[in-house]
């Protein structure tokens, strides 16, 4: 019994992670009506900023956390501005074609800069007992600060003038507009946060798992099972969705195998469009 | 006019059978993959070009024919004659059946839904519950025992074969029913049309084509794996050649096809390890600057008559 408990607070730990990066997704899917196949590239980056800044900089792995939210977001508003913002008004299919561009783009760049050595930060190692089950430090702490991300995230989008006009735009854009929302500046803004969740993602997982510069791949196919999971734009459900699959990955890994585990995003997207394409809660 | 044409073809036809008496080995497998290219291109033109539902999953048909055709040759010494179109017409079944469950799903998330299944598939061949079927992650080497020019000359059927398809299906009554599907669906339906049936036809036929030269591809490469017949570059190449050729157009893929693999052979030779990036930047490139493709493009221009059956 402790034994199931423990799997399932791994998985709960392990979806909080997921969660920051689907919710990145749904969010600029939402909103900007780009889906961003790069998503996954961007958490690569994320972690590469933060195993750089600890390796070069010597700088304490979550501050690089804290840091690289401003610099994707920064990051993520200019590649909307320059780039996706042309195709806003044109097929959803061409944003898909070109962010896989983008996407392939990047993990060859990173690994013909870094070459394909798996790395890792060790900077919190070992375990803790905690009311009978041992649990890794460092997970801990990543969940812990995937938790409060999320926290800040929904203040944000619930109360802040600008999460209104986030929401306003993402609910009926020229509308939004005629209430004299800037609509493109809101665009831009919810691409930056999008791509900021998915960069401190990646900061955060660096801290428990390698990182390689394929790594954006299996990340983007959980982001996309939970923005289905969780339908599309819906925050809260991304955030459930994110929880769900960090649990049946640990459960199937557990009581399966590693190898049957990672049919779950493809298996979770597959059967959730079929039976409910609107995702599992009502928005 | 059109005897003119009827000859420049016969004349090229002519030219590229008798390609293997003259031409070295390096230039014959160097066809051989403009035209399996050719074909993949051609096959996801003739779904998604026509359709508009952005096929996602086309390694899917090429690594499912690949692994039935790879595996009857290896495991039970079939012929490779025998082999391929057992490969393929279990593709284009089974395609049936995908086609039924899946093009209900409509715009991005078909896309996603077929790259979910393609993954999913790549996976599921890998684990250790399907090796003794499908060797599991390791892989099958074996070889079929066919000379390099019985080789080109399959393809050259193929491709032959595929391209007057294309051809009559852009010119038919069925191709301006699948335009219409991709312009409005709804309203196609509203006019009478049987848009879930001519969708699964489109799309069977698509994998059927694809899924043949997915079987001579891995029979020419002597070897499978699950990583290698899934892999998502199999999917993307041949979308890149259509989109610069021309989506919707029966001309477009080859013109792309012939163009990129031969692009492909210098930058794989000279810069192996960033060829990807500059895939992905030729693609990002197509897709803000020159969306219409080439033939679309000189359609545009009054170079090329606007006619469906170029």
């Amino acid at each position: 019994m402790t034994n199931f408990i423990e799997i399932l607070i791994r998985g709960l730990m392990l979806g909080s992670v997921y969660a920051l990066v689907g919710m990145g997704l749904t969010l600029v899917w939402g909103v900007v009506g780009i889906v961003n196949i790069a998503h996954g590239e961007f958490v690569m980056l994320g972690a590469y900023f933060a195993f750089w800044a600890f390796s070069l900089l010597h700088l304490n792995p979550l501050l690089s956390v804290a840091l690289s939210i401003p610099v994707f977001f920064y990051g993520g508003m200019l590649i909307h501005k320059r780039i996706t913002e042309r195709l806003i008004k044109e097929q959803e299919l061409s944003a898909l074609i070109l962010t896989f561009g983008m996407s392939i783009l990047i993990w060859n760049l990173a690994q013909f800069f870094w070459t394909n050595t798996y790395r890792s930060v060790s900077y919190l190692t070992g375990n803790f007992p905690f009311m009978g089950i041992v649990l890794a430090r460092s997970k801990t702490v990543s969940f812990a600060l995937a938790v409060g991300i999320t926290a800040v995230l929904f203040l944000f989008l619930k109360y802040s003038k600008l999460g209104k006009g986030i929401r306003a735009t993402s609910q009926n854009s020229e509308v939004a507009l005629v209430c004299g929302i800037n609509t493109v500046k809101m665009r831009a803004i919810t691409f930056g946060m999008g791509i900021a969740l998915g960069g401190a993602a990646g900061a955060i997982v660096s801290l428990q798992w390698v990182i390689f510069p394929q790594m954006g791949g299996s990340y983007i196919s959980k982001a996309f099972a939970i923005v289905v999971l969780g339908g599309l734009g819906n925050i809260q459900g991304a955030l459930a969705g994110g929880l769900i699959i960090g649990v049946l990955e640990s459960l199937v890994t557990q009581y399966l195998s590693a190898k049957m585990a990672q049919i779950i995003p493809s298996l979770t997207i597959l059967i959730i469009l079929l039976l409910r394409p609107t995702g599992l809660f009502k928005k | 006019m059109k005897i003119r044409v009827g000859l420049s073809i016969a004349i090229l036809m002519a030219f590229l059978i008798s390609v293997p008496f003259f031409a070295t080995d390096y230039w014959i497998t160097l066809l051989i993959l403009v035209l399996i290219f050719t074909v993949y291109a051609s096959g996801w033109n003739l779904f998604s070009g026509l359709t508009g539902y952005t096929n996602f999953g086309l390694a899917w048909f090429i690594g499912v024919s690949g692994y039935v055709s790879s595996l009857l040759i290896a495991d039970y010494n079939w012929l490779w004659l025998l082999a391929w179109p057992i490969g393929a017409l279990f593709t284009g079944l089974v395609s049936i059946g995908v086609g039924y469950i899946l093009l209900r799903i409509k715009g991005v998330y078909f896309a996603i839904s077929m790259v979910a299944l393609t993954e999913g598939t790549r996976e599921l061949f890998g684990t250790e519950y399907l090796t003794p079927l499908t060797h599991g992650g390791k892989g099958v080497p074996f070889v079929a025992g066919i000379r390099l020019p019985t080789l080109y000359w399959s393809i050259l059927l193929l491709a032959f074969i595929t391209l007057i398809l294309c051809y009559k299906i852009f010119s038919s009554k069925f191709g301006l029913r699948l335009i219409a599907i991709r312009e409005d669906e709804q309203a196609a339906e509203t006019l009478g049309i049987h848009t879930t049936k001519d969708k699964i036809i489109a799309f069977t036929l698509s994998a059927f084509f694809v899924g043949l030269a997915g079987s001579i591809h891995f029979t020419y490469q002597n070897y499978i794996d699950p990583t290698f017949a899934f892999n998502i570059q199999l999917t993307l190449t041949p979308i890149v050649m259509a989109l610069f050729g021309g989506v919707g157009t029966v001309f477009g893929p080859v013109i792309g096809a012939t163009l990129f693999t031969f692009i492909h052979e210098i930058l794989w030779a000279e810069l192996t390890l960033l060829y990807m990036a500059i895939f992905g930047a030729i693609l990002m490139g197509l897709i803000l600057f020159f969306p219409q493709g080439l033939l679309g493009w000189m359609k545009e221009k009054g170079i090329l008559p606007r006619s469906r059956k170029l």
